[in-house]
């Protein structure tokens, strides 16, 4: 089966600016993928175009193997999700709303309205709420209840954990992950690498409108610079004489104290050891970042230089 | 809103150019379309007044009312148009069977529909009404003529 | 229950979706017929119609002077059938550009300020069906409201009184003759009336703003009254979509005459193409933004 989602060298411009620039991504069935970037990189306009709300002014892009020009009517047939802050008619309830959407869906959305609201939280007095006095944690909530009962085998997600509480976002990462293995595809845009390497699969990495790096996660981390970590010693200037000996580790003073150290796993473990050996007890160890958010700040500080990696998706 | 700009700009164009073609133009609103017009609503204004006095019955072909219309002012102003239009009805009352004349004040608009003000002879259009049988006032249908003709 | 408590519905084949077109259309159409049907502002035009010509014919019975400078105007008290006529003379050139403007000139316009566009474009609808949809509705809505006017406007007169009325070549109508004509009359201003459905959903669309689609509907409508005034050619009066709304006098004439009527199909046809066509070409290929 080919994949869910191709985007092959879409570019848009919105008069001077350049949105997106040559963007290709792909998405297999079964797979979380990660669309990450800072604000500002395309994400969202990557997402509209995939919806069909924004047309590419180069480039092609085929859900389920076929074009918007090929599939017509039928073009978000089993796709659902939501660009941005999910909105809705402010003037009526979450359930009439909803009913207004499944009344443009037809088929069956109607009868999963219910169980929508119910999975989503929003069961019994908040279904009769009007929206307008919704917070934005019910937004999205009400927005991935209008997802279900589409019944999903693709799902577009833009920063949905945005507005949650940790008990919400808890469940998503676990319902996204439950679909998954049920065979439906997702992608999840989001500007926080951490998130994203929690439940994804692959990513692909925008920055100024050009995919920055593409791939599974092993595959990236495999390209990523080493971690970084937060270190305080009881001799900082020791511990960083220690850290000049050893291959891999490089260490510098951190603003507010303590030390920054790049280095691998293994090295930090030989670290940790070298500096009992010198007599510098160490005082606390935090990992500040993992290998993809260091490879995320690489790649999307300053201009966007496309790395050259190895880790492209393979067939 | 570009694309406002542009429909905007369409119409004032078109209206722009609409009115300047008014300044050289032709139109239908002309004496031989507003004679008959307003000669044959007098006639049959004139028979529904008659009944209406519970005067014998005319009919309004027996009249032979005839309009002759010319646009008011005192220069020599172009024949056509809307505006103000003076206009005499000659017709033939049964009975004595000499001509009368009634005068009207027609204020025609553009779309040939017209409001004609009896201006005279009092017993005829003066009078915004008349007395009918049992002393009963009704409104004379000859003091004011509303009428329409076909400007196309 | 929460999200991942339990599988989500699978995905089912081709749903209904596949079905796009006319059905499609049909399907936007109910939907925003049941999303209008909720809105205050309609219910209360509604009713207005409903209502209105009664109070209209109670004033009038109230007073001795009669409405002067239009058509009808002076036999209101002497026959019921000159109050329907005097209502559709005097307020049908503003009254209804109006009443469709409120709709139309905002069903689209509406979306954009809500942010609605990029939900409802999301489900299994295209942009011509959504399109079309809201288009069918605007003038469901606008004939919808013609039709109670006619019905109630004519009820009201023959409430009045049913005797003769003067017609609009001196000649005397007699009542059934009358209620025919009255009719003809207000649906001869159907056309007109689906004229400034498509311009107000053409500055709609292009201005994605209500007021502009709304307020712009009635200042052209006035802007036409004011340019008809001038002594303009025939072909250019005509070109007006003002113009239509007063093509029933040939109706009244006698010898009745339709020159202006016809003449009125072929303008409304033109102006109801004419901004249609520009409304989608604006619309299917916009780029929906995203509003935070």
């Amino acid at each position: 089966m080919g994949p869910v989602v191709e985007v092959r060298g879409v570019t848009k411009w919105f008069g001077e600016t350049t949105a997106l620039d040559e963007v290709d991504l792909t998405v297999r069935g079964g797979d979380v993928h990660g669309l990450l970037g800072p604000n500002g990189a395309g994400k969202t306009t990557l997402l509209s175009a995939l919806f069909g709300l924004v047309l590419p002014d180069e480039g092609t892009i085929r859900l389920f193997g076929r074009t918007r020009a090929q599939a017509g009517a039928g073009w978000l047939d089993g796709v659902g999700g939501f660009v941005e802050t999910p909105r809705f008619y402010p003037y009526l309830s979450g359930r009439r709303n909803l009913a207004v959407l499944a009344g443009l869906d037809g088929g069956d959305a109607a009868s999963l309205i219910d169980s929508a609201l119910e999975r989503a939280g929003l069961a019994g007095p908040a279904a009769r709420q009007k929206v307008r006095g919704y917070s934005l944690g019910m937004r999205q909530r009400l927005g991935i209840a209008a997802a279900v009962i589409r019944r999903p085998r693709l799902l577009i997600l833009d920063e949905p954990a945005n507005g949650m509480d940790p008990a919400g976002i808890r469940d998503l990462r676990a319902a996204l992950r439950r679909v998954a293995a049920d065979g439906v595809s997702v992608i999840l845009s989001s500007h926080d690498m951490a998130q994203v390497e929690e439940i994804c699969d692959s990513a692909t990495i925008l920055s100024a409108g050009r995919v920055a790096a593409a791939g599974r996660l092993d595959a990236l981390r495999a390209a990523a610079p080493d971690p970084v970590w937060r270190v305080r010693t009881s001799d900082d200037g020791r511990a960083l004489s220690v850290a000049t000996g050893l291959d891999g580790v490089k260490a510098a003073v951190g603003d507010g104290g303590g030390l920054v150290v790049h280095a691998a796993q293994g090295e930090m473990d030989s670290y940790v050891l070298a500096l009992a050996a010198a007599s510098v007890a160490l005082r606390g160890l935090e990992l500040d970042r993992t290998p993809l958010e260091a490879l995320f700040f690489q790649l999307t500080d300053g201009a966007a230089k496309p790395v050259a990696t190895t880790a492209e998706v393979t067939s | 809103m570009k694309r406002l700009g542009r429909v905007a700009g369409t119409f004032a164009v078109a209206a722009l150019a609409l009115l300047a073609t008014s300044c050289s133009s032709s139109s239908n609103l002309t004496p031989d379309r507003l004679q008959p017009s307003l000669g044959r609503a007098f006639a049959n204004l004139y028979a529904l007044q008659q009944s209406e006095m519970g005067n014998p019955r005319v009919t309004s072909a027996a009249l032979k009312a005839r309009a002759s219309c010319e646009k008011g002012g005192t220069l020599d102003v172009a024949q056509q148009g809307s505006g103000v239009w003076l206009c005499q009805i000659t017709y033939l009352v049964a009975g004595p069977g000499y001509p009368v004349i009634a005068k009207y004040n027609v204020d025609l608009q553009t779309d040939g529909c017209y409001a004609a003000d009896g201006d005279g002879p009092a017993s005829v259009n003066g009078s915004p009404t008349i007395t009918g049988p049992g002393y009963r006032q009704v409104i004379n249908p000859l003091s004011l003529i509303d009428g329409c003709f076909d400007t196309t | 229950m929460s999200l991942a408590a339990e599988p989500w519905p699978a995905y089912a084949g081709a749903t209904s979706a596949r079905t796009g077109g006319v059905a499609g259309a049909l399907a936007v159409w109910r939907v925003e017929l049941v999303k209008l049907s909720g809105k205050i502002v309609i219910r209360a035009i509604i009713a207005l119609s409903v209502i209105g010509p009664f109070l209209v014919v109670g004033f009038l019975h109230l007073q001795s002077a009669t409405p002067g400078d239009t058509p009808f105007g002076q036999w209101v008290h002497a026959s019921g059938f000159a109050i329907p006529m005097t209502i559709l003379g005097f307020g049908g050139q503003w009254i209804l550009p109006a009443l469709t403007g409120v709709v139309a000139g905002d069903i689209y316009s509406a979306d954009d300020h809500l942010g609605t566009w990029k939900t409802i474009l999301t489900r299994s609808r295209g942009r011509a069906e959504l399109f079309a949809g809201k288009f069918l509705a605007a003038a469901t809505f606008a004939v919808t409201a013609l039709l109670v006017l006619t019905v109630t406007d004519l009820l009201a007169g023959l409430a009045a009184g049913r005797s003769p009325v003067v017609g609009l070549s001196g000649q005397l109508v007699p009542a059934g003759h009358a209620t025919w004509l009255v009719a003809a009359s207000y649906l001869s201003d159907l056309p007109p009336l689906l004229g400034f459905t498509a311009l107000a959903v053409l500055l709609s669309v292009a201005s994605r703003n209500s007021v502009v689609g709304i307020g712009g509907t009635v200042v052209i409508g006035v802007l036409f009254q004011i340019v008809t005034l001038a002594n303009l050619p025939q072909w250019g009066q005509q070109a007006l979509l003002s113009t239509p709304f007063m093509s029933w006098h040939g109706f009244w004439g006698a010898p009745a005459f339709y020159g202006p009527f016809l003449w009125s199909l072929l303008t409304c046809a033109a102006w109801f193409a004419a901004c249609s066509a520009a409304a989608w070409l604006i619309f299917r290929r916009r780029t929906i933004e995203a509003a935070a």
